[in-house]
């Protein structure tokens, strides 16, 4: 169980609001998705591959079977869910650094939300309400969201260039070259593995390590 | 909830070193003496004997109110415990700090030729019975003679505290084992006399800009660059306003409002702070020759690669606003010229005004106008370590409120100064580099996540794990070379 895999984190949060809120909430979510203005600083935030904030109704819960207990739920809820690059305290910590208004417009009135300033009690409140991950798969593990959009950049453009230099003079080709590198100079860097955020994390890699290679 | 009783730190109760930048108050020398507390009563003794000689934050308002001296001091974690200081308290302290930095050398760093085994023998053999840093004294002086002086004094309390222990072990002049760590400001050649800041052994003025907190006391006009960018020109005093003090004192709310987390009781920590001790050796021989080498194929040659390094020039005028060698020449020019009479008192009121107008040119940026890197790569020294607005990457509606949201809460205080002499610059195995001293409230936030997040690796910046070219850990290849990578 990790919510770490390479360079990426996965983050579930379940928060508990009352029937009547989820209404607003609804419409808040709405009046996101028209304006996209509202959620430039979250956009901005390059570290996160993606933020998705869903209303589940009790019904919505899967109830697999008569085997499974019924659940008598009280509230809706609202799941926060998001992948991102970083630690957990940067992560949580840009949030409420950039787009505090929004959070808390999302969140409004959510049970014993504390709002995303002061840091502490959101902090806490985040932590209390995160559904640890039981399997998370990176494909890319040396790769930032940021690496993926360079890489992907700098694939498109090889093979335009590749395409529009087919028949270049010699010195046409140095040009439009020397014209790609410049286009794409903030694509090039070099990726590697993450650094470690946490130290009992690189314990458990460390010990896992051990066990493959059977070191006791 | 704050109060505006809280815009007023108690400057007399605050050590000079958290408030006052030592080397811009004429101190060029310094002495780091690190102590051992074998008996807690004698500790606590030696503690009592050297509070008098504490140099506290207290503003001085004339050139002849500054001491000749000035004694600061600083605990490790089990320099508090061997004082006897109570479990309760000692609890309250963060693991960064109750760990100590060798045991966060995965986070921080600090591995291959920087692992703590290669720093100076006084931090090893640490074992619980061994030799342990407890306490650190500074000593900056306006000369040698000055410190001196201080230093024989704090040594006269070991008399009667014979259960502290002065530690050697320090690297420097040839010896492994000093008894104290030397420092003390390059003076600057002839033909740089006014240039600002200070040198440092890559020959690059250093201290240029420093963190202004609400109530440090300074000159307003000082939050100009020095501080959190806002809505409003950059160039003028609408552009920036004064970082939270709880930022970088335990007592006063935090930019998020917030009082930092301390230990208690609150008389305990109240004025207290984290300060984070570094030496960091500069390997003049290979920075030299590897500028000389790549320089001589760089358009602007080889001060034009050093000043991409840096984000600024050698001369210390910033890449962001003087793009050309020698825009930022005649800058300098002008600049030391007028510096000089400043000083000199011959300054008409005219000279003075237009040298306020240039000083402000050092750091009144915020990379709003070279928001893609052109002037000033992305992965520049300055521009990492200070990101000021450009982690919204020219998006200026992005955080629009707080241009530095991203960067607000990552300032710290820099002190320190440069050690050694590269006498011989073609060669990196002398002892020379800088000893700076970090001065934070949260260890995680600010100095870790600086030091790890934006000079030892680059997802901030869109540069991968590209570190900081200058104090980054490149590691070093089977030929002695660093392995770093720089898109400039």
């Amino acid at each position: 169980m990790s919510n770490i895999a390479g360079k990426a984190y996965a983050m579930n949060v379940i928060t508990p609001l009352k029937w009547l809120t989820t209404l607003r909430t609804r419409l808040i979510f709405w009046g996101a998705g028209k304006l996209p203005s509202t959620t430039l600083g979250l956009v901005t935030l390059s570290l996160i591959h993606y933020a998705r904030w869903v209303i589940l109704r009790p019904k919505d819960f899967p109830h697999l079977g008569p085997e499974q207990p019924k659940e008598d739920l009280q509230y809706c809820y609202m799941l926060f869910f998001s992948n991102f690059n970083g630690s957990w305290d940067q992560y949580v910590d840009s949030f409420s650094s950039t787009i505090p208004t929004g959070l808390d417009s999302f969140w409004y009135k959510n049970i014993k939300y504390t709002n995303s300033i002061p840091m502490l009690p959101f902090h806490r409140y985040i932590t209390w309400n995160q559904i640890w991950t039981d399997n998370y798969y990176n494909a890319y593990p040396m790769a930032s969201t940021n690496d993926v959009k360079s890489a992907q950049k700098v694939r498109q453009n090889l093979i335009d260039f590749a395409r529009s230099t087919a028949n270049a003079t010699p010195d046409d080709f140095q040009r439009q070259y020397n014209k790609l590198l410049l286009s794409l100079q903030h694509d090039l860097s070099q990726m590697g593995l993450n650094p470690v955020v946490s130290l009992s994390a690189s314990a458990v890699d460390r010990r896992l390590g051990k066990e493959r290679r059977g070191v006791s | 909830m704050t109060t505006a009783a809280d815009d007023f730190l108690d400057l007399s109760d605050i050590q000079g070193i958290v408030v006052k930048a030592y080397s811009r108050f004429g101190f060029p020398v310094a002495r780091y003496v690190l102590f051992r507390i074998d008996l807690p009563a004698h500790g606590r003794k030696f503690v009592v004997g050297i509070t008098p000689m504490i140099t506290t934050g207290v503003r001085w308002t004339d050139p002849a109110s500054i001491p000749s001296a000035a004694t600061n001091i600083a605990f490790t974690y089990k320099g508090l415990k061997h004082l006897d200081v109570l479990d309760a308290s000692l609890h309250g302290f963060s693991d960064e700090f109750s760990m100590g930095m060798k045991a966060r050398r995965d986070i921080v760093g600090d591995t291959g030729p920087n692992h703590p085994r290669h720093w100076d023998p006084v931090w090893h053999n640490e074992s619980e019975t061994g030799q342990h840093v407890h306490i650190l004294v500074t000593i900056d002086g306006k000369g040698e003679t000055e410190v001196e002086a201080r230093y024989r004094q704090i040594l006269a309390l070991l008399v009667e505290c014979p259960g502290v222990v002065q530690l050697s072990g320090q690297r420097g002049g040839g010896s492994d084992d000093l008894p104290y760590q030397p420092a003390a400001a390059i003076p600057p050649k002839p033909e740089e006399a006014g240039f600002p800041g200070g040198k440092e052994h890559f020959g690059y003025s250093d201290g240029i800009s420093t963190t202004f907190f609400k109530g440090c006391g300074a000159d307003p006009m000082e939050v100009i660059g020095e501080d959190k960018p806002v809505k409003g020109d950059p160039r003028t005093l609408e552009g920036w306003a004064p970082v939270a003090a709880g930022e970088l004192i335990f007592g006063y709310p935090d930019e998020a409002f917030e009082y930092p987390e301390a230990p208690g009781p609150p008389l305990f920590s109240r004025n207290g702070t984290y300060l984070v001790y570094r030496k960091l050796h500069e390997n003049t021989g290979s920075f030299e020759s590897y500028l000389e080498a790549e320089g001589a194929r760089f358009p602007g040659g080889k001060e034009a690669l050093a000043a991409k390094f840096a984000g600024r020039w050698r001369n210390g005028a910033p890449l962001a606003t003087f793009p050309t060698q020698e825009s930022a020449d005649r800058y300098i020019a002008e600049l030391s010229a007028l510096q000089l009479k400043v000083w000199a008192g011959q300054a008409s009121p005219a000279e003075q005004a237009r040298y306020q107008e240039l000083a402000l040119q050092l750091v009144a940026l915020d990379y709003g106008d070279d928001k893609d890197g052109a002037r000033c790569p992305f992965g520049a020294h300055t521009r990492r370590v200070n990101p000021r607005s450009a982690l919204r990457f020219g998006n200026k509606k992005a955080f629009a409120d707080d241009p530095g949201a991203l960067s607000n809460r990552r300032r710290v205080l820099r002190r320190g100064l440069p050690y050694g002499r590269s006498e011989t610059p073609a060669r990196d195995d002398g002892d020379h580099g800088i000893v700076i001293m970090i001065v934070n409230a949260d260890l995680s936030r600010q100095f870790e996540f600086v030091q790890q997040q934006w000079i030892t690796f680059g997802n901030d910046f869109k540069l991968a794990n590209d570190q900081d070219p200058l104090p980054g850990n490149h590691g070093t290849s089977k030929n002695c070379r660093a392995g770093g990578r720089m898109i400039i």
